[in-house]
Parts: C-alpha cells; sequence; structure tokens
C-alpha cells in the first residue's frame, strides 16, 4: 500500500508533475486535434461523395448508355437496389446574370442533368437544396434575423426539387451555392446575397454546352437561358464551386443525346432522296447512379449490378426491335462510389495514416519528458529509497513507487489532452474565424496595459531586490508585449482554404478512436519513461541512498 | 548454538572508490544478548556505522570474511524477502539526521513499516497500526504533532519520530547511529531517556556514537579503531 501512498504524495505535493502533466495533455491535444481534422475531413469527403452519387455508379461517357430506362426497371428488380436514376454529366459555360452592363461574367461548370424524381431518391437532392423555408419553428429561431430563408415559401423548394420554374412553366436551372459571387457565407453557416438585386433565384443565366459526337467530334455548341430556380449546397466546396444542374431532358436535347430516328448512312438515299430509316436512336445517358437498400454493402450492390447489366444487355441484343445494342461490359465502368473517387479519397487517407504516424513521434516525446522528469525526481528522491529499504521496503515496491507515478502522470495528462482536443476541435471553426479576421482593438490595449503592469512589477522587484520576481515578471512584460505587437500587427489569416480542402467548413468531430488509442499510447510510453528511472531507483544501495547528500 | 541475540564475526568490509580500495571493517567482531545495550565508541572513520549497515543487512560484507548471526541464525545467506523482512520486524534504524519522508505526516512515518509489512493487506490493518502508532508517539510527547510534516517539527522531535517509526513493527533490536549527533545536550539527553525507557523494558540496543557520555549510558562498550574491536568495557 506504501507505494500507492508515497506515488500519491509525491504527485500531489510538488509542482514537477504537474508540468510533465501538462506535457503530456499538449502532446496528447496535438495528435488527437490534427488526425480528428483529417479523419473528419476523410469522413465528409466520403459522406458528400456517397450522397451525391448513390452508392454504384456505371458509367459510359461520350457514347452513352443507350435504353437506360429498361436498365434501371431490370437494377430496380435486384433485391439489393432501393433506386437507380439517370444522369447527364458534363461540362459547359454558363452566362451570369451580373455586373451591371454587356460584359457578363462566364463560368465553366460541371452540368449534370437529373430525372428530378429519381434523382431524388438515390441522392439527397432535396437536403441539398438550399434555398427553402425553415421545417419547424425552432429552426426558424435558430436563423439570423435576416436570413432570406425567412420568407421563403415551399414553391422555392418544390421548383428546386423538378428544376421548373412553376409560375411559366420553364425548365429550370440549380446552381451550386458558390457558382455564384452573390452569396456570402457568414459566421453561422448561413448564405446572404450580398446584393439583394442579384439574388440568384430571381435570375436567369444562360447555360452552353457542347455536343460530342460517337466518334469524339465536337458540334456546333448549343445554349439556352434558364430561370435559376434554387440552389443547392452539398457541403464539398469544389463540387458546390463547379456543379449546376438541369433536367435530363433539356441536357440531352442540348447534348444531342435525345431520342430520334436512325438512318442508315450506308445504304443509297430513297426515291424522295431521304435515307432509308433503320430504327429508332435511344436516348442516352452518360451514368446510372444506383442507391442500395439499408444494410446492403455497396460491394453486394456492386456484384448485383454488374449481374442486372449482363442481363440487360443480353436482353437488349436478342431484341430484334432494338436497332442500337447497349455497350459490353467490358466497355463501360460499373464502380461502388468510393472507387469512384478513389482518386480524391486515397490520398487523404495515406495522409492520414502519415500524420498518425508521424506524430507517434508525439509518444517518444511523452517519455522523453517523464523520463527526464523522473531521473530528476529519483535524484531528488535518493534518500528517501535508502530510508524505505531501511524500513524493509523491497526493491519491486521501490519500483512499482514510480511507475505509478508514470501511470498517473500519463492517464492524466492523456485525459487532460483529450479533453483539450475535444475543446479545440469541437470549436475549430470559431477558432478558425477569429484567426481569420482582425484582432479586435481591445485585444492589444489590454495586452499593452497587462505588459505595463508587468515592466511596473519588474521595477519594483528590482528595488526591492528580489532578482527571481525581477526576472519572471520582466520576461511576462517581454512576453506579452510581442502578444500584443502581434495582435496589432495580426489583419486575419485563411488558414483552411475551401478551395484546397473541399469543405467550406473544419469538420469538428473528434476522432474517438484515435483519441483513445492516443491516451493509451501516453500512459503507456509514460510509465516506459518512467520504469528507467524506476528501476534506477530500485538499483539504488541502501547505504549510498541514506549517505546521499 | 549462540547465547546472543545478535552476533557479528569477523566482519571485513572495503569499499572502492575509483581505483582505490578503501577498508573500511578488518575482522571486527560483535555481540548483543537480548536486553543488552551495546555502545560501539569510535572516532571518525573507525567503521562503526559500516558494522551497524552489516548488523542491519543494509549493507553485505566482503565476500570471503566472517558473518552476522541472529538469534543464532546466519542471516548472510537469506533471500531478497527475507533480507526485507529482518529489516522491517526485527531490526529498527535510528539515524543521526532523522530520515524522515518529508511529504508523510508524523503518523504516516511512523507507520511507515506497518505500511511495508502489511503490503495489500494494510486496509484491514490500519486501524491496530494507527492505534499503536498512535500510543507511541503519545508517549514520547508528540499527540499534538500528529498530522504535521517533519519540516514542521524541531529536531528532538523529528529523533522522536524517527524512533517511533523504529518500533512500529515491535523489533527485537534497535540500530541506532548517532541518534543524538545533530542534537544539542538536552534534547540529546531526552532522546537517550526514551531509548532507556525501552531498554528497560527488554528493547536490545547497538548504538553507534562516538561521545563517551553517551557510550556510558549503555550497559557495555565496544570501542572500534581502524576496523576492528581495539576494546571492551563495561
Amino acid at each position: 500500500m506504501y507505494p500507492v501512498q508515497l506515488a500519491n504524495r509525491y504527485l500531489t505535493s510538488r509542482i514537477i508533475p504537474l508540468i510533465a502533466v501538462a506535457a503530456v495533455a499538449l502532446c496528447v491535444a496535438l495528435v488527437v486535434i490534427v488526425v480528428s481534422v483529417m479523419s473528419g475531413f476523410l469522413d465528409m469527403l466520403r459522406a458528400s461523395g456517397r450522397t451525391l452519387m448513390g452508392d454504384v455508379v456505371i458509367t459510359n461517357p461520350i457514347r452513352g448508355i443507350p435504353w437506360y430506362g429498361q436498365l434501371i426497371e431490370t437494377i430496380e428488380q435486384l433485391p439489393q437496389a432501393q433506386a437507380a436514376t439517370p444522369l447527364i454529366d458534363t461540362y459547359g459555360l454558363v452566362r451570369m446574370p451580373y455586373p451591371e452592363g454587356s460584359e457578363k461574367e462566364v463560368v465553366t461548370t460541371n452540368v449534370w442533368g437529373i430525372d428530378p424524381s429519381s434523382f431524388n431518391r438515390v441522392t439527397d437532392f432535396s437536403n441539398a437544396l438550399y434555398w427553402k423555408p425553415p421545417t419547424s419553428p425552432q429552426a426558424a429561431a435558430a436563423m439570423l434575423p435576416d436570413d432570406p430563408r425567412l420568407k421563403l415559401s415551399d414553391k422555392i423548394l418544390n421548383d428546386g426539387l423538378n428544376v421548373i420554374k412553376s409560375d411559366t412553366g420553364e425548365p429550370g436551372l440549380v446552381l451550386g451555392i458558390h457558382v455564384s459571387i452573390v452569396n456570402e457565407r457568414r459566421r453561422d453557416g448561413s448564405y446572404i446575397p450580398r446584393y439583394s438585386q442579384w439574388f440568384m433565384p430571381l435570375q436567369s443565366v444562360t447555360l452552353t454546352l457542347v455536343p460530342i459526337s460517337t466518334k469524339g467530334t465536337i458540334a456546333e455548341p448549343r445554349e439556352r437561358v434558364f430561370p435559376v430556380v434554387n440552389e443547392f449546397k452539398s457541403g464539398v466546396y469544389q463540387i458546390d464551386k463547379n456543379r449546376v444542374m438541369i433536367s435530363l431532358d433539356e441536357a440531352q436535347k442540348l447534348l444531342r443525346l435525345d431520342a430520334g430516328t436512325l438512318y442508315d448512312m450506308q445504304a443509297p438515299p430513297n426515291a424522295d432522296g431521304t435515307l432509308p430509316v433503320l430504327g429508332t436512336s435511344p436516348a442516352k445517358v452518360h451514368k446510372v447512379l444506383v442507391r442500395a437498400k439499408p444494410g446492403v454493402t455497396p460491394e453486394e450492390l456492386k456484384a448485383a449490378v454488374i449481374g442486372a447489366y449482363e442481363k440487360f444487355a443480353l436482353d437488349v441484343e436478342f431484341d430484334p426491335s432494338k436497332v442500337v445494342k447497349a455497350p459490353r461490359i467490358g466497355n463501360l465502368t460499373i464502380m461502388t462510389w468510393e472507387q469512384q473517387l478513389r482518386d480524391l479519397i486515397a490520398p487523404v487517407e495515406k495522409e492520414r495514416e502519415m500524420m498518425r504516424i508521424l506524430f507517434s513521434i508525439v509518444y517518444l516525446v511523452c517519455a522523453g519528458l517523464v523520463l527526464s522528469i523522473f531521473w530528476a525526481i529519483v535524484q531528488e528522491k535518493t534518500r528517501d529509497v535508502g530510508i524505505l529499504r531501511s524500513v524493509g521496503a523491497s526493491r519491486f515496491g521501490i519500483l512499482w513507487i514510480f511507475l505509478q507515478y508514470g501511470l498517473v502522470i500519463g492517464a492524466i495528462g492523456g485525459l487532460c489532452g483529450v479533453g483539450l482536443g475535444w475543446l479545440v476541435i469541437h470549436n475549430i471553426n470559431f477558432i478558425h474565424e477569429t484567426i481569420g479576421q482582425d484582432a479586435p482593438a481591445w485585444s492589444y490595449v489590454a495586452s499593452f496595459i497587462i505588459a505595463a503592469i508587468s515592466f511596473a512589477m519588474s521595477v519594483r522587484g528590482l528595488t526591492t531586490g528580489v532578482l527571481l520576481s525581477t526576472l519572471l515578471w520582466l520576461v511576462l512584460g517581454i512576453t506579452i508585449t510581442l502578444v500584443g505587437i502581434g495582435l496589432t500587427l495580426h489583419h486575419g489569416t485563411l488558414i483552411w482554404d475551401p478551395s484546397v480542402y473541399y469543405f467550406a467548413t473544419i469538420p469538428d468531430k473528434v476522432d474517438w478512436f484515435t483519441a483513445i488509442t492516443t491516451w493509451c499510447g501516453a500512459v503507456i510510453f509514460s510509465v516506459l519513461g518512467a520504469s528507467i528511472p524506476a528501476a534506477k531507483a530500485a538499483d539504488i544501495h541502501p547505504v549510498r541512498a541514506l549517505r546521499y547528500e | 548454538m549462540s547465547n546472543f541475540l545478535l552476533e557479528a564475526k569477523n566482519l571485513c568490509k572495503t569499499y572502492t572508490l575509483g581505483r582505490v580500495k578503501v577498508p573500511v571493517l578488518r575482522g571486527a567482531s560483535f555481540t548483543l544478548a537480548q536486553g543488552e545495550w551495546v555502545a560501539i565508541l569510535g572516532s571518525s572513520g573507525s567503521g562503526k556505522s559500516t558494522l551497524l549497515h552489516l548488523l542491519g543487512l543494509l549493507d553485505e560484507c566482503d565476500a570471503d570474511s566472517g558473518g552476522v548471526w541472529f538469534d543464532g541464525n546466519p542471516v548472510a545467506d537469506l533471500k531478497f524477502s527475507a533480507r526485507n523482512a529482518y529489516r522491517n520486524q526485527s531490526v529498527g534504524f535510528v539515524f543521526q539526521f532523522y530520515h524522515l519522508l518529508p511529504e508523510l505526516s508524523v503518523l504516516e512515518n511512523a507507520l511507515l513499516p506497518n505500511m511495508v509489512n502489511a503490503g495489500m493487506s494494510w486496509v484491514s490493518k490500519r486501524a491496530q497500526a494507527q492505534q499503536h502508532a498512535t500510543e507511541l508517539l503519545d508517549a514520547f510527547g508528540l499527540s499534538h504533532r500528529l498530522t504535521h510534516k517533519p519540516a514542521e517539527l524541531s529536531g528532538g522531535e523529528r529523533q522522536r519520530v524517527a524512533i517511533a517509526r523504529a518500533l512500529a513493527n515491535q523489533p527485537r533490536v534497535l540500530l541506532a547511529d548517532e541518534p543524538t549527533g545533530n542534537l544539542d545536550t538536552k534534547t540529546g539527553g531526552e532522546i537517550l531517556d526514551l531509548i532507556a525507557a525501552k531498554h528497560r523494558k527488554g528493547l536490545s540496543i547497538a548504538m553507534v556514537t562516538h561521545d563517551p557520555a553517551v557510550a556510558a549510558r549503555a550497559d557495555r562498550v565496544v570501542k572500534l579503531v581502524d576496523g576492528r574491536v581495539a576494546g571492551e568495557r563495561d
């Protein structure tokens, strides 16, 4: 029992263990914060990817997938599939309504042609639409008083969901929230138009698409004016900055992928000069997105979709009424959403693992800190070791005192570190935004006042002849002065650039797996760090310990 | 079978200081009968503290020298655990510089040997040990100091706590190394009175001193010169 009592007394009667606890806490907090942000980033990337793409994607760019309605029917009969939707995925130019004058801004965009009803069943489109009235009085109360959404009706949401301007029946267009430069993101994450006259859902834009033939040649570009019916926010900055959505029909028309008559180009013309008709050229899409039923993994769904596609391709092959056949399975790609986003996800995963490994060095820092602090403590407590041996304490008992000491420092330090990490992660966006703004005047004025007081105390210490007090106040004064100068010169630093990191906000969820493993690591390495001085203490010769000066 | 409670024969001890070997004990022998108080008198460097350390198994004598017997049994060959138990229960040490643990209170210092002895069963033995230690400290006039730290005590009070600690497990032998060496004459006298009181109740004492006046309180004086017993007198 005496090792427990002595370890407890050694811990509570001096300041050096507190320094060790603080050092371990900072090390653990560092790992928890860095890896949590990386993990959160990865999770956001995954969640957004799945939300926007469904679970499995069938892709045949340029040439397209014909008879996709039949394919979707086949897929939706699968027990693993919940829904499937066709998609046009291309690039185009959008002429924005601003600025004033004839020279309007033109942006390059990724254009998705969607079938609104099925698209909403496969993706989380309705939630992604940004402009909509609050769903409850509580949600309304949480919004800022000038939030434009407070004045909106369900009409704007329905228009967005149907990609249609219900007043006029015109086909509409949904912009990513960051495509327009008008939307300004505020601290609470909401958006407000910088200039109310350019509130995008009241505007029209001109979309230009370039049809590409099956041979890869470019045809005459086609353009059309679309009223903006809503804007969407996926959370992935790159998508919100670049993507616009229109209805599938409009996209097919603009890209000449809609249904038409198929003429025999090789045969001689008919008597009236027209070419002989071979049959119908079906409408085509570039992708089919498939959503899995709950409990079905993307891999399981992918295997089922491959089977369904083979069946569909065979059915089309042996259907004499269908002149245009479906591409063979080897000529298109069927991938899970994760495989589809592999290029994006894999480097982040690798970076996170690299971070974990690099920051594992923190464990060694913990061990080194505890070792050096304990070495000093054992040195100081040498005589105590002799005393304990003289009353019959065993070497193991001595060893256990210092190992417990390390255990407690690692456990408490690790716990404090996890707490600190949680606090920082929980408020990371607030901290980031605060750093991103000019320091308020009161902060540097207060710093300079505290610094002046510290210098005055230092002078007072000098006059009373207390050197330690003089020095401590002087160091504090210089430090606070430097902080004040730093705050004065600080004019906002953007650390998390959404255009680099995809997301507009920094992930603020703690990676608890990392937090727990880091805590365990801190405890283990603190005990390991303590073990060498502890063994040294146990090995001290009792007589030499008693005579130690 | 020896008649002595504690006996040492032909003890040699050599310390190595760098490349130099310094012989401290050169064949010293010593006996202590049950209930006897023996003073080991000698000047500084004569080997008297070393002899006490060897008697208390805090140190080991040279390989080819004699040995120590307690209650007729050789103690040199004892295993680690038995040597620890010997220091904990058979003998009690008192040092010149008190050697109290500064983080523990007076009562906790006095209970230290009990805690070491009890191990994991300390919780069940605590009440009884605490009662014994409190009585001992009360008898030494320290009842008002139980919760004080050693730094808050005078030299005499510290030495009384050290004696209470040495007697916590009711050992048969008290090994005292200059117990009054750091105290003024009056306080030293009070400490010797305490020790004498315990001796009268049957405690065997081996006490190292360089002060003939202190040695005079003992039943017998063994004089040590240059690591050898130079003479004895009653």
